[in-house]
């Protein structure tokens, strides 16, 4: 039980995350009427999102996978360690991410995707944390905006764990900082 | 005559009368790609005179195919099947032009719309980001973050249009028969080169094979820099990872000043980054103690209100480090 020690605040229900990825995968089906997305999933993370997402979606969509190396000492570039096996070209691609916070890796993605000529690319992604974007990169869609605190769960991990939470949490906080800023919030609500 | 000496004297005498004709070997065309700021504007003129060729630049493509057909477009439409139709128009109609009088394209994706074409000699021109700079800081008398917001922008701009209009990756240098990068060379010895590399092209003396790419693209900055804090070098790092481009303390900004007018306060924020016109700076403090950091960032925003820039206090940056540490 030491991981779940580890654990600070509820900040989105069960109820909360699966009422937002409704309303957001309706808006989706909207936008996407008439056309066939390519949903192009950020492994690993936003899997959760993504599996769920696309069960709220009514329009015909395709489904492909890409990993991007993290920063590591000793690694001078970042690599694609998964491609897509998908081509590109002429497609609507919708980037699915669980968190968009600086945005470097996003950044760097799209200046990527952009060069396999897909008709369109946007992106929607489970959380958005725009204090601290340091790259500019537009987010069509998201299902909550936080502020700067550190989460984890439903595919948010921290070395690996708590992505299978199907709620988001705060890490534990002795500081008390992350609380004060949920309360601020209207959040809080210890697990 | 040996039939060795008679060979060269036939292939001396055929060079002089093509040149004539205002070529080089078979070359009716040159096209020029060039990065904003790295001489190939200045190439094409200096070989231009050289060899006796038209100038097509920007300006005289737009009145070059207002002539030949009214209203025409002068990029290629988006949607695709207009788009191969209006290269192919095009091309013929380069080619017909090129019987008449041999000219220099410079840009307007020359390189793809006259791919393939053994009259066609193709060029890219490239030169040290840190030369490019330098040259925007002179021409346009600005200084170093407002030459590299400048170089950023024309280097997206440039680099869209041709992904967008033509659909290449213009700096694949496998769409040359020449990559110079002005560095090295001065625009005489350049069009030397160049000249020397069309006889070799057109004597079908290169050997066919695959070019390395020569755009890994290395930091911003050539010079080591010689960092105030480990956690800026770990932070440069991060952002040479995605290929961001930074300069380090470029910019100073007076914030107070004396009865006489000298600065007493200034504050050099630690990072800009060209591509998104936006200053960093990071403090490793605690968060009680960066009040001096905040006071001096919120008098830059009141004397600088069109200035970008984003404070990364401790908290933040561990957020940042761990997430790139971890395992995403």
């Amino acid at each position: 039980m030491i991981e779940q020690a580890r654990l600070g605040n509820l900040v989105f229900s069960r109820e909360e995350v699966a009422k937002r990825v409704q309303e957001v995968g309706a808006e989706i089906s909207r936008d996407y009427e008439g056309r066939r997305p390519l949903l192009l999933v950020i492994l690993r993370g936003a899997v959760y999102f993504a599996v769920d997402l696309s069960r709220t979606l009514s329009v015909p969509f395709d489904i492909d996978f890409m990993a991007l190396s993290p920063f590591k000492p000793g690694l001078q570039r970042v690599e694609i360690e998964k491609d897509v096996d998908t081509p590109l070209a002429g497609r609507d691609v919708l980037v699915i991410e669980d968190i968009v916070d600086t945005g470097l890796t996003l950044n760097f993605l799209l200046r990527h995707l952009e060069k396999r000529f897909p008709r369109s690319i946007r992106v929607c992604s489970f959380l958005n944390c725009p204090g601290r974007r340091i790259a500019e990169v537009e987010i069509h869609y998201f299902c909550f905006e936080i502020p700067d605190i550190y989460v984890v769960g439903y595919g948010l991990d921290f070395k690996g764990d708590f992505r299978n939470l199907p709620e988001v949490y705060t890490l534990y906080d002795p500081t008390g900082r992350d609380t004060q800023i949920l309360k601020k919030m209207g959040k809080g609500g210890k697990k | 005559m040996p039939p060795l000496l008679t060979s060269y004297f036939l292939r001396f005498l055929n060079s002089i009368i093509k040149a004539g004709e205002n070529k080089v070997g078979n070359f009716s065309i040159v096209t020029i790609s060039r990065e904003v700021e790295s001489l190939g504007d200045e190439i094409a003129l200096r070989l231009s005179k050289k060899l006796g060729l038209e100038v097509i630049d920007r300006e005289r493509w737009v009145s070059v195919l207002e002539e030949w057909r009214p209203g025409f477009p002068t990029e290629p439409p988006l949607d695709d099947q207009a788009q191969r139709e209006w290269m192919t128009a095009v091309r013929s109609f380069l080619q017909e032009r090129a019987e008449k009088r041999a000219f220099v394209l410079l840009g307007r994706g020359g390189q793809r719309i006259l791919e393939g074409l053994d009259s066609v000699f193709h060029l890219l021109v490239v030169a040290p980001t840190e030369a490019r700079l330098r040259r925007i800081m002179e021409k346009y008398n600005q200084d170093e973050v407002t030459a590299a917001r400048i170089l950023a922008e024309q280097d997206l701009q440039r680099e869209r249009f041709l992904l967008r209009h033509f659909g290449i990756d213009w700096k694949n240098p496998l769409y040359y028969h020449l990559t110079l990068n002005t560095g090295s060379y001065q625009v005489e010895e350049a069009c030397h080169l160049i000249m020397e590399a069309m006889k070799k092209v057109a004597d079908r003396m290169v050997i066919p094979g695959k070019q390395e790419s020569l755009f890994e693209e290395k930091n911003f900055l050539k010079e080591a820099v010689v960092f105030s804090h480990p956690s800026e070098e770990e932070f440069a790092r991060i952002l040479d990872f995605y290929n961001i481009r930074w300069l380090y303390e470029p910019r100073t900004f007076p914030l107070a000043w004396d009865s006489e007018g000298n600065v007493v306060e200034a504050f050099a924020p630690d990072f800009y980054l060209p591509d998104f016109d936006l200053f960093i700076e990071l403090t490793t403090q605690k968060q009680k103690l960066t009040w001096k950091k905040n006071k001096k960032v919120r008098r830059l925003k009141e004397l600088y209100p069109e200035v970008k820039i984003k404070l990364i206090y401790a908290r933040d940056y561990q957020h940042i480090v761990r997430k790139f540490g971890g395992s995403k």
